[in-house]
């Protein structure tokens, strides 16, 4: 927001068009990864092995809807 | 509101030491979690989380929020507006969306860190600790983010609907 002037401009621009997608392919490969991964999106979705006698992540931390 | 222009540029200081400042320290934070994910050195795989969690908190989050209220300052008391042209339009939902991502990612790094301060007999790494989450999560925010300041510099052309009939409604009322 260096320059004071803004240009004025018509229509939606290539580089909109092209963001915009971007953005959705992006969102529906989480939703996707999420789907496939059962919902589970957290410290544990991540983690090599799971440690049954040790550390389960917070239940706020696990779901999918939390941690995009 | 439009700001005069020593309270402009003011504001634009603000905004830019904001931003760049969080970008600076997301790098920071990306080398932590790279020591986090990679160093064979127990100690320094639990100092790595323990300092990413005090990072997130005290550093990382304050940056975007201040990053967040000084752009919506910046916006709104300039002529650019807030949703009248694309490139503010989409580093206001850049900026969003990451300030979320993080306040929300604050609770596993709270995990990691709880996980790193506990000791364990054998002295080896924990297995929780062997995540790439937090270098998953720090490289998306960094390219975000650099995709902000990219924006920022090169203003790409393009007026939203809204700041077309603005555009049309300043027009009109400057004709006689």
């Amino acid at each position: 927001m260096v320059d004071p002037t803004p240009s004025p401009d018509t229509g939606t621009p290539r580089w909109v068009k092209v963001f915009g997608i971007a953005a959705l392919v992006v969102v529906v490969l989480f939703i996707v990864v999420l789907l496939v991964g059962g919902g589970e999106h957290g410290p544990g979705r991540h983690s090599p092995s799971s440690d049954p006698g040790g550390h389960s992540p917070p239940a706020g931390v696990t779901h999918g809807d939390q941690q995009p | 509101m439009i700001m005069t222009p020593r309270l402009r540029k003011l504001a634009l200081t603000a905004h830019v030491t904001a931003s760049v400042g969080w970008v600076g320290a997301v790098v920071g934070f990306l080398a932590l979690a790279v020591a986090g994910l990679t160093s064979q050195d127990a100690q320094l795989v639990r100092a790595a989380y323990l300092a990413m969690e005090l990072t997130g908190w005290f550093v990382l989050l304050p940056l975007a929020v201040a990053s967040l209220l000084t752009g919506l300052i910046q916006s709104l008391g300039t002529k650019w507006g807030l949703f009248r042209h694309y490139w503010v339009l989409a580093k206001l939902l850049i900026n969003v969306f990451a300030t979320v991502v993080l306040l929300l990612y604050t609770q596993t790094l709270e995990f990691f860190a709880d996980v790193a301060a506990e000791t364990t007999s054998s002295g080896a790494v924990p297995s929780e600790l062997r995540s790439p989450s937090a270098v998953l999560h720090t490289g998306l925010a960094l390219s975000l983010l650099l995709l902000a300041t990219v924006l920022a510099v090169y203003k790409p052309r393009g007026v939203t609907p809204y700041g077309q009939r603005k555009q049309h409604e300043q027009r009109t009322l400057s004709q006689p």
